[in-house]
């Protein structure tokens, strides 16, 4: 980071990317002033969700090795405060980061101004009520027993309405931007953002207001996760790296015209990814076999990432120059594990793989893999770009942006492999018939408490960098940014 | 910074590997580079590029492993199994019992036999003689199986007209199962009411008949005489 190459554009940590260093204050563009506020007011909500999920995730690791603590009142329990933080990471710190991460991408990419910024801004708010009204109700003893659908059902029409306003609204002035040229990026904004409410909407009726008899709860609710994971947050942090990796490295993308298929193979097949997790349960046979078919079709997605972002990362040493910009070390650090997380997908939907790792901590990592180690890495290289083209201001320390790379890299991944690897074992030593509770690893849980330190020390020293940038004032507009 | 770029471009169609320069890529550049990149492939002065005709085969691979694997696994589509290993132990428990289908009959009748018996049965005059009514095919099924695994040739007399035509020995390359489909779609369509041929009859008689050549009408009437009605 220190060491500049002559051909390196002038660039240091905790410097906005992409503009020369003596160019003093950074100005804000008139396009990004027009979303300036509902983008910052989404990415603080985020950050605010992302320090209650690190908190609750350190909690609830350390009650895994210590039963007894914070043991005194239900509210804390292990079971509430679980589904707690899963939720408020999914739907807190993900969703709103993503969208307006996606409202930003479709913004500068479609070149048009928003005139009515508080419709989203009205919607995120909307979200983040709801959100906190479920976590309440959670707290208070409520849930229902799907993963990322706990939170109270009467709470479904106001995330549908606020989904629709903070992001299909965008989508639908998309339609009437200035340009008729459309980027890659555009269609994965556009395609995440009418999967998630469909595939949201459905899962509500099918699971928690009409529920559907016997196994076609769990299809429908295994086809919510598999969306929601690879086609809503999966696909959203693709259209940024699809946008950051040509914008920092200022060279076309590897193979753009396979980006065509890659897009439309990935909303095929991702979709019907869901029995594949459901291997072994009393699914008819032709539906697991299906999600298992799909699951490795994503083969063909994942060969047209690999040629476009590893084939445009080793043109002219973009490695080692994305390794020296902020943006896109946490940007390639998550293309690495997107890679493997939809290689791990494929690989253990085999169904003589899947067996072992079933029902163990394996799973747990490969989620974590794909929604932690890709996409929330994505976001924090984005919010690096994005935050300062917001706000007119520089990051204010170079060195919290070291601690929140590292710690959060090495915590993803020691965590992640710890997941991995005592899930495997495990899995293999239930299959040889042991007792479970000699299949536990004491270790994994103490990695695991580890981990979720780490991750708050980055998390914390993130938001306090991006707080003192969203709290200076300067606002100085420049018409001519670019455009 | 765009300016710089625009002159030159204008002639030159952005290459795969084209750069935007020292200070990267607006926005609006990048979104129209790349329109560009996706309309014109790529350059002929490139030369060829194997990658796309890789990619191609390769997803082409995918898909054949996909349908094979979905026909193998998938339990007939049946809503009814679960799991993979379930429908094998049935069919292991012993051998299909075998069920006379008449459709499987006549699609097998059709595609062996009805160029000369025609798919009336009737036969064509003065040629061939007909399936329908003839007490050749009715009365004892080992005749008919007979003449289908082995052949007929020399004058034959049906339902009172003459005929002097070879039958080749059709069943001679069919399955036991599926001379029995025929036969018994043979005895018991256009009106014809005799039994059921089992696969199980056919093997037997496919025994007896050996590698013998074609019968004489004659030499199957002594062994089986004809039914009178």
């Amino acid at each position: 980071m220190s060491q500049e190459t002559p051909n390196s554009r002038p660039q240091g940590q905790g410097r906005p990317q992409g503009r020369p260093a003596d160019a003093g204050s950074p100005r804000v563009s008139r396009v990004d002033a027009s979303v300036a506020s509902p983008v910052k007011f989404f990415f603080a909500s985020a950050l605010l969700w992302l320090l209650v999920s690190s908190v609750l995730a350190v909690i609830t690791a350390v009650k895994l090795h210590l039963p007894g603590f914070l043991n005194g009142c239900e509210h804390m329990t292990f079971g509430r405060l679980d589904a707690v933080q899963r939720n408020v990471f999914f739907y807190g710190w993900a969703s709103n980061a993503l969208i307006g991460l996606n409202l930003w991408l479709l913004s500068a990419l479609g070149r048009f101004e928003f005139r009515n910024g508080w419709i989203a801004t009205l919607g995120g708010l909307i979200w983040n009520l709801a959100l906190t009204a479920g976590v309440v109700t959670v707290l208070l003893g409520s849930q229902n027993a799907f993963e990322l659908l706990e939170l109270p059902r009467g709470l479904a029409p106001a995330f549908f309405v606020a989904f629709l306003l903070a992001a299909l609204w965008p989508a639908v002035a998309f339609a009437r931007r200035p340009t008729s040229q459309v980027f890659v990026s555009q269609w994965y904004i556009l395609g995440a953002s009418f999967v998630l409410p469909v595939v949201y909407l459905l899962t509500q009726l099918m699971v928690l207001w009409f529920p559907t008899n016997g196994v076609l709860q769990a299809l429908v609710h295994s086809w919510f996760l598999q969306n929601f994971l690879l086609l809503w947050l999966g696909a959203s942090a693709l259209a940024a790296v699809y946008y950051f990796l040509p914008k920092e490295l200022g060279t076309t993308l590897n193979g753009y015209y396979l980006t065509t298929v890659g897009f439309w193979t990935l909303f095929l097949f991702a979709g019907w990814t869901g029995p594949a997790t459901l291997l072994g349960s009393p699914l008819p046979l032709w539906i697991q076999s299906s999600g298992v078919v799909a699951a490795v079709m994503l083969l063909i997605p994942l060969t047209i990432t690999t040629i476009n972002f590893f084939g445009t990362l080793s043109r002219d040493s973009g490695w080692s120059r994305s390794w020296n910009n902020t943006t896109l070390r946490f940007v390639a650090f998550g293309l690495v594990a997107y890679t493997l997380a939809i290689a791990l997908q494929i690989v253990f939907s085999a169904r003589s793989l899947n067996a072992v790792v079933r029902f163990t901590a394996f799973t747990a990592g490969q989620q974590q893999l794909l929604a932690y180690a890709f996409v929330s890495m994505v976001i924090f290289g984005a919010a690096y770009f994005i935050l300062p083209r917001l706000t007119g201001a520089f990051w204010p320390s170079a060195k919290l942006v070291h601690l929140h790379f590292w710690s959060c890299a090495l915590a993803v991944v020691g965590s992640v492999a710890g997941s991995l690897f005592f899930g495997w074992t495990q899995g293999a030593a239930l299959a040889a018939g042991k007792p479970f509770a000699e299949t536990v690893a004491p270790q994994s849980a103490l990695l695991g408490t580890v981990c979720a330190v780490l991750f708050l020390i980055g998390h914390a020293a993130f938001a306090i960098n991006a707080f003192g940038m969203l709290t200076s004032c300067s606002s100085s507009t420049d018409e001519g940014r670019h455009a | 910074m765009n300016d710089s770029h625009r002159p030159n471009d204008r002639h030159r169609r952005p290459r795969a590997s084209y750069n935007a320069g020292p200070e990267g890529f607006s926005d609006g550049r990048l979104v129209e580079v790349h329109n560009q990149l996706a309309r014109d492939k790529e350059e002929p002065s490139e030369g060829f590029s194997l990658l796309p005709v890789f990619v191609v085969f390769l997803f082409c691979g995918f898909g054949f492993w996909a349908g094979l694997y979905l026909t193998r696994n998938s339990g007939d589509f049946n809503p009814g199994s679960f799991d993979l290993d379930a429908p094998r132990a049935v069919a292991d428990n012993g051998p299909k019992e075998f069920e006379p289908d008449p459709a499987k009959g006549e699609k097998l009748f059709v595609a062996n036999c009805a160029s000369c018996h025609q798919p009336t049965g009737l036969g064509v005059a003065g040629a061939f003689p007909p399936l329908a009514g003839s007490p050749w095919v009715a009365g004892n099924e080992e005749r008919l199986i007979k003449i289908i695994l082995a052949g007929l040739a020399g004058e034959i007399e049906v339902k009172g007209a003459k005929y002097n035509a070879a039958m080749p020995n059709i069943g001679a390359g069919l399955k036991d199962a599926q001379v029995a489909h025929i036969a018994t779609y043979v005895r018991q369509a256009w009106g014809n009411t005799a039994g059921p041929v089992t696969d199980a009859k056919v093997a037997e008689v496919r025994k007896k008949v050996g590698s013998r050549g074609a019968y004489s009408p004659a030499d199957v009437l002594i062994e089986y005489p004809l039914e009178t009605k």
